[in-house]
């Protein structure tokens, strides 16, 4: 089985081939636009991690080519330092660009989706404003000539070798990052930010670095540009070019690097070809964009992932093997997650009201109620999504501080959710790996170079979320897309990356909901069998029948406040639980 | 001076809070946010001109059609861009649908339109000065725009079914209201406002493809300001930002001022990401 | 003599170039025809001078051809709209160049276009010519294959100044440009120039094109004590909101600026026409009515051709399509007096003398690729606007 680093390689190793046998055509001017194209991909690729795998919708990025490309031009004509060679102003560029990155991108975590686009709009606008308006240094509304990089990159095919290489290396790191920790980090944070979280998966951090990354990159890709266009006005960098680079990115497809790339070579390429309609240029890449949006929302990827089309077996069972736990959870663990006098209150109602709960290793602990009795804003509450007034949490003695629901992971704190959080666009495997992300070891420049920690890391997450899923039952479906799993696998997958973090204590929100009478058996054998090996577990459920089957204590809920509590036995008897709930 | 950067910043801003409002009216009946707004602003003068100037007609007529043609556009925006996508709502795609039909016909519009600047017909042959008419219709209309709306969502029973559908659409439905056609209506009700925004503005910002990114941006500003949704606010983040952003044309220059307003909407959305008006707080698991 | 020099200089450039792309040098064939690389901006933004010129320049090549071509040859216009967008203009250049091999680039017809242009037809020795005005386009030493057929910023900068200072004898002056690159940049090129002659400057600023109301602006200028107003912009809509608001206020200031000041968009946004009287824009003497309201013989005859051919002149400005017309023309004397290769048409170029174009005398010397006149840069009277022609502003000895 074959996933994960630069799906498509066959695709790749044939565009390199005819990248590189490009000069051999003895045509400058299709040298002229493959070096566009190239520089274009430098910035995008860098883009693509910002839009098609961490789903901010950043339109406005020529702001950052516009830098680029000013502070690598100003540089090199010596206006306000002293010369400074080509290759070091694109240095330059690139910290120019780095900066501004992480300025662009700071609203993104404090905005929505649509004000942040805003904001990227908006950004673009001052930055032509301010190239216009500091003449001394950028030449206001005359511009400023660009760079000509000297021998051995000259202009030329000499040059279009240099962005070429540059366009390789951003493909192959950018495509380090898609197959790392980070990269599966990123599209949770596009597709299920709780889970993301839950993953202990930090989102300001993360996004941050890939902003810094992704306008380092754009800001060498103004360099560059600066010196293909040989001469930049403010008016060169205009919204179409935005527009040009944030749909070549959807039309490519997102949380892929072959669509966009695909994309990208296709919309520098395609307007020289239809010379005639250059008038309805942007028009048509409207249109194709409305088009895609509506009918292939996966863009070409899609199109091209035929492993994704093959048919799944029908009537698949799952057949968990809880005999190979002991292998994955493996640590000595003990210990308890008291909770005690917790009260919550959302305006004036009463969320939880004095509850105290505690759960121990070793033991499956169930949670059970009405509806709005509590349950799952309890289980809010210990994950650190619900700040709650009043009340303390203790983890095996210690204090467990409330809010912060990213920094549960590093307690060894998993859940899974009442409506599965699945990361659609990513594999099964790659979901469950997710859940293992804070035991990597290597920084995010080690996976940007697949230096040696961060192929350490990999193989280790790859081999536990592998002995997670076969413990789950789902092994053959690894390397399938989760979006087309049925909802009781989604289940188990949610179980399974739960389990990759090797947890101490696990919260499930109804497991059981959706699933056949077999599968809930199943299920109840997994969870009793996770028990076993020491994790606490913390059960939420309506089905009465597995909670009395497997669990060794049972709380009542009922408007906040306990209404019983003790082992399934007691719970059964007791008279009020009986004829409030039981029905019998 | 003080006098016409007084009524210019009353009357631009009274443009951008209708076209804030037409932004909330989507919103509300849809979760979303759509790029149309300002595309609806920037027909609103290119139809206006189209049919009072280059086809004769009469004002009035020429003020139904282009109400009527944006209406035309939101409903048509509700099937094609925002419906499709309502079902993952959580992805954003409406952003990208949305940006993608406002550029699909502001494109259209540059193309047989023109890209430069038109002139716009006056829409009545009296008086000028300070109490010019290009002032005070903006203001008209963006006042009849706010009570009229007052009186639908609070006075009648299909606004009444408007904000239930705003409020929580799944309770909505349960209680047997059309969301759908709701959703319609509210698409259709977006594009007059936003339309009447562009043709009442339409002496001042003139028949001008441009308008389309300028109204999207200063549009949006009162939105983000007054509080998603909050069409008070709009109003008064609306008329606040025209006043801002003609005496900082006047203070700063040109070249600045647009900076200047841009920098004010970035800091007090990061220190207040809700707006001053806006509820804070969504719900999330 | 320094014109052989640069014959040869040019030649070895054109044959560096032609190694570089891996070319022989063809054998020319005697019928093959003769490619002139056309670069207007025809849609999009800021695209009316491109129409306009583009009419005089389909006119001209048509007009050749049907005349049996050059020595033979039939005239090849490669056109390539750029929609004023710089990167266009870069891959155009490469294909007309490169693809295409064309032996004459003419244009692009925007600045922000010819600045990047400029460079690589020098890198790949191609003569161009183009009628834009940013100074630092011509430059003998860095680009010796690029010549202008249309007046420099200082030029027109001289002209409007002469006219407001020693003509209309104001001394304090307002100077204002909208937000874009060409208006920065012109607004802070002509301030100096002014207080060189001695003006003063009661107003310089640079407003928002988007502005709606430039009312304050023009307030501050009164108040500030302007006697005249240098508008330079090529946005209609901003120059007809200066025309408007001055009319408002009731102000008989004159308004002295750009050419786009007389064009039918801008008269198309006043909100009354007598908004248009003493506002003079820059012209050309050549396509200008005379003292008895006649057009020099030359353009008047190019008019009737014109209108024989139904080319429209209402929407349009006589001396672009002139402009336009007299490009073609010039390649074409050039080719049939010197041959095709760039050596040749730079040389010829260097020793151009008194070529009568229809909208202006073009010369050039090995040291001054800038073609037109200073004595035929004039300004006009905007509301004489009559089938693109304008009259000469009062004072040309009229």
């Amino acid at each position: 089985m074959k996933f994960g680093w630069l799906e498509g390689r066959f695709t790749f190793l044939l565009l390199a081939v005819a990248a590189f046998g490009l000069p051999l055509l003895d045509d400058s001017y299709a040298g002229v636009i493959a070096t566009r194209a190239c520089i274009y991909w430098i910035l995008i690729s860098g883009l693509n991690l910002v839009v098609g795998y961490a789903g901010q919708i950043a339109i406005g990025w020529v702001a950052l080519l516009t830098l680029g490309a000013y502070t690598t031009a100003v540089l090199t004509a010596g206006t306000v330092t002293p010369e400074v060679q080509p290759y070091i102003a694109l240095v330059a560029s690139a910290a120019m660009g780095a900066v501004f990155g992480m300025v662009v991108g700071l609203p993104a975590l404090r905005l929505r989706t649509f004000y942040f686009a805003m904001t990227t709009l908006g950004f673009a606008t001052i930055v032509t404003q301010i190239a216009l308006a500091w003449k001394e240094v950028t030449g206001g509304g005359i511009g400023t000539p660009g760079p000509v990089f000297p021998f051995p990159f000259a202009p030329g095919w000499g040059f279009y070798y240099f962005c070429l290489i540059l366009a390789a290396l951003c493909t192959w790191m950018t495509a380090n990052i898609a197959a790392s920790r980070f990269g599966r980090a990123l599209i949770a944070i596009r597709d299920a930010e709780v889970a993301a979280e839950a993953s202990g998966v930090s989102k300001p951090a993360l996004l941050m670095t890939v902003f810094v990354l992704s306008g380092a990159l754009a800001g060498v890709a103004g360099g560059l540009f600066s010196s293909l266009q040989s001469y930049i006005t403010p008016d060169a960098f205009n919204f179409d070019l935005s527009i040009l680079f944030f749909i070549a990115i959807l039309i490519g497809g997102r949380g892929s690097i072959l669509g966009p790339l695909l994309g990208t070579i296709l919309l520098t390429v395609l307007p020289e070809i239809a010379a005639p309609l250059v008038a309805w240029s942007t028009f048509l890449y409207a249109a194709l964009l409305l088009l895609i949006v509506l009918l292939i929302p996966g863009g070409i990827a899609d199109l091209l992932d035929y492993r994704n089309r093959r048919p799944l077996q029908q009537h698949r069972a799952i057949v968990p093997r809880p005999e190979l736990l002991p292998a994955l959870l493996d640590r000595p663990t003990g210990g308890a997650l008291e909770l005690a006098d917790i009260a919550l209150a959302f305006g004036g109602v009463h969320a939880i009201d004095g509850l105290s709960l505690d759960f121990h290793s070793g033991e499956v602990h169930g949670l059970i109620g009405p509806n709005g009795s509590g349950k799952t804003t309890t289980l809010n509450v210990i994950s650190g999504y619900y700040h709650p007034q009043s009340g303390t949490a203790r983890l095996n003695g210690a204090a467990l501080p409330f809010g912060a629901p990213h920094k549960r992971a590093s307690f060894r704190i998993a859940r899974t959710f009442q409506t599965p959080r699945l990361v659609g666009g990513a594999s099964v495997i790659e979901n469950v790996m997710l859940g293992g992300t804070i035991d990597g070891q290597g920084s995010f420049a080690e996976s940007l170079l697949t230096l040696p920690r961060h192929r350490r890391d990999e193989r280790m997450l790859r081999q536990r979320a592998l002995q997670a899923l076969t413990i789950v039952g789902l092994e053959t479906l690894a390397g399938v897309r989760a979006d087309r799993l049925q909802h009781s696998e989604l289940r188990f997958m949610e179980i399974a990356r739960a389990l990759t973090l090797r947890p101490a204590f696990l919260m499930l929100d109804e497991p059981a909901a959706g699933l056949s009478a077999e599968e809930i058996r199943r299920l109840g054998e997994l969870i009793k069998a996770i028990s076993r090996t020491g994790t606490g577990v913390l059960l939420v459920e309506h089905h009465a029948d597995l909670i009395f089957d497997i669990c060794d204590r049972v709380t009542v809920l009922n408007l906040g406040k306990i209404l019983a509590a003790g082992t399934p036995a007691e719970i059964r008897s007791h008279r009020e639980v009986v004829s409030a709930y039981l029905g019998a | 001076m003080l006098a016409s950067i007084v009524s210019y910043g009353l009357a631009v801003g009274a443009v951008y809070a209708l076209i804030g409002i037409t932004y909330n009216v989507m919103f509300a009946a849809s979760r979303a946010f759509s790029f149309t707004a300002g595309m609806l602003g920037m027909l609103g003068g290119v139809l206006g001109a189209l049919f009072i100037d280059r086809l004769g007609m009469p004002v009035i007529v020429g003020l139904f059609l282009v109400l009527a043609c944006g209406a035309v556009l939101g409903v048509i925006t509700e099937i094609v861009a925002v419906r499709p996508v309502l079902k993952s709502i959580e992805q954003h795609l409406y952003v990208l649908s949305t940006l993608a039909f406002a550029l699909l016909i502001a494109q259209f519009t540059a193309i047989q339109w023109g890209t430069d600047a038109s002139p716009f017909p006056r829409l009545i042959p009296i008086g000028e000065g300070l109490l010019d008419q290009k002032f005070w219709i903006p203001m008209l209309s963006c006042a009849v725009t706010v009570l009229g709306l007052e009186f639908l969502y609070r006075r009648t029973l299909i606004g009444r079914a408007f904000l239930a559908i705003a409020e929580d659409s799944y309770a909505a439905r349960a209680l047997g209201l059309p969301e759908v056609r709701l959703r319609l209506a509210s698409f259709a009700l977006a594009g007059v406002i936003g339309s009447l925004a562009g043709f009442a503005g339409g002496e001042m910002l003139l028949a001008f493809f441009g308008n389309q990114s300028i109204l999207n941006f200063y549009g949006f500003v009162p939105v983000a300001l007054g509080g998603m949704g909050n069409n008070r606010g709009a109003l008064v983040a609306g008329l606040l930002l025209g006043l801002f952003q003609q005496a900082a044309n006047f203070l700063v220059g040109g070249i600045f001022a647009s900076v200047a307003v841009f920098v004010v909407f970035i800091v007090v959305l990061l220190l207040r990401p809700e707006g001053f008006a806006g509820a804070s707080g969504a719900r999330r698991v | 003599m320094s014109v052989t020099r640069r014959q040869v200089l040019a030649g070895s450039a054109a044959g560096a170039a032609s190694l570089a792309s891996g070319l022989a040098s063809p054998a020319i064939a005697a019928n093959e025809p003769l490619r002139i690389g056309f670069l207007p901006a025809l849609t999009g933004p800021s695209s009316s001078t491109g129409v306009g010129m583009n009419r005089g320049t389909e006119l001209a090549v048509k007009e050749i051809n049907d005349a049996g071509g050059i020595n033979g040859r039939k005239i090849e216009l490669i056109v390539r709209d750029t929609q004023s967008d710089a990167t266009k203009a870069v891959n155009a250049i490469a294909e007309l160049t490169h693809r295409q091999k064309v032996h004459v680039v003419w244009g692009p017809l925007n600045s922000g276009e010819t600045l990047a242009a400029t460079p690589l037809c020098a890198r790949d020795g191609i003569p161009m010519i183009h009628p834009c005005w940013v100074d630092t386009l011509i430059d003998v030493k860095k680009y010796p294959m690029s010549f202008r057929n249309a007046p420099t910023n200082m030029q027109i900068g001289h002209a409007a100044n002469h006219y407001v200072l020693d003509v209309l004898k104001a001394k304090k002056v307002a100077v204002i440009g909208d937000n874009q690159g060409y208006a920065t940049a012109t607004v802070a090129a002509y301030v100096p120039l002014l207080k060189e002659k001695g003006a003063t400057i009661a107003y310089q600023g640079n407003v928002d094109s988007a502005n709606p109301d430039l009312k304050p602006e023009l307030l501050r200028m009164r108040e500030a004590g302007a006697e005249a107003i240098m508008p330079w912009s090529v946005n209609a809509g901003f120059l007809a909101r200066i025309c408007n608001a001055r009319g408002q206020m009731k102000w008989d200031v004159p308004i002295v600026g750009q050419t786009t000041l007389g064009s039918g968009q801008t008269q198309a946004l006043l909100e009354k026409p007598e908004y248009w009287e003493k506002v003079y824009s820059n012209n050309f003497k050549k396509v200008c009515y005379a003292g008895d309201g006649k057009l020099p013989a030359a353009a008047a005859d190019f008019r009737a051709r014109l209108a024989k051919e139904k080319i429209d002149m209402g929407d349009t400005l006589l001396w672009w399509i002139a402009c336009g017309y007299d490009a073609p023309k010039l390649i074409a004397q050039t080719i049939k007096d010197a041959g095709d290769s760039p050596a040749a048409i730079t040389g010829y170029w260097n020793k151009l003398k008194g070529w009568p174009g229809i909208y202006a005398t073009m010369n050039f010397t090995p040291e001054q690729h800038n073609g037109v006149p200073d004595d035929e840069v004039v300004m006009c009277q905007s509301n004489s606007l009559k089938d693109g022609a304008f009259n000469l502003a009062p004072g040309y000895g009229a």
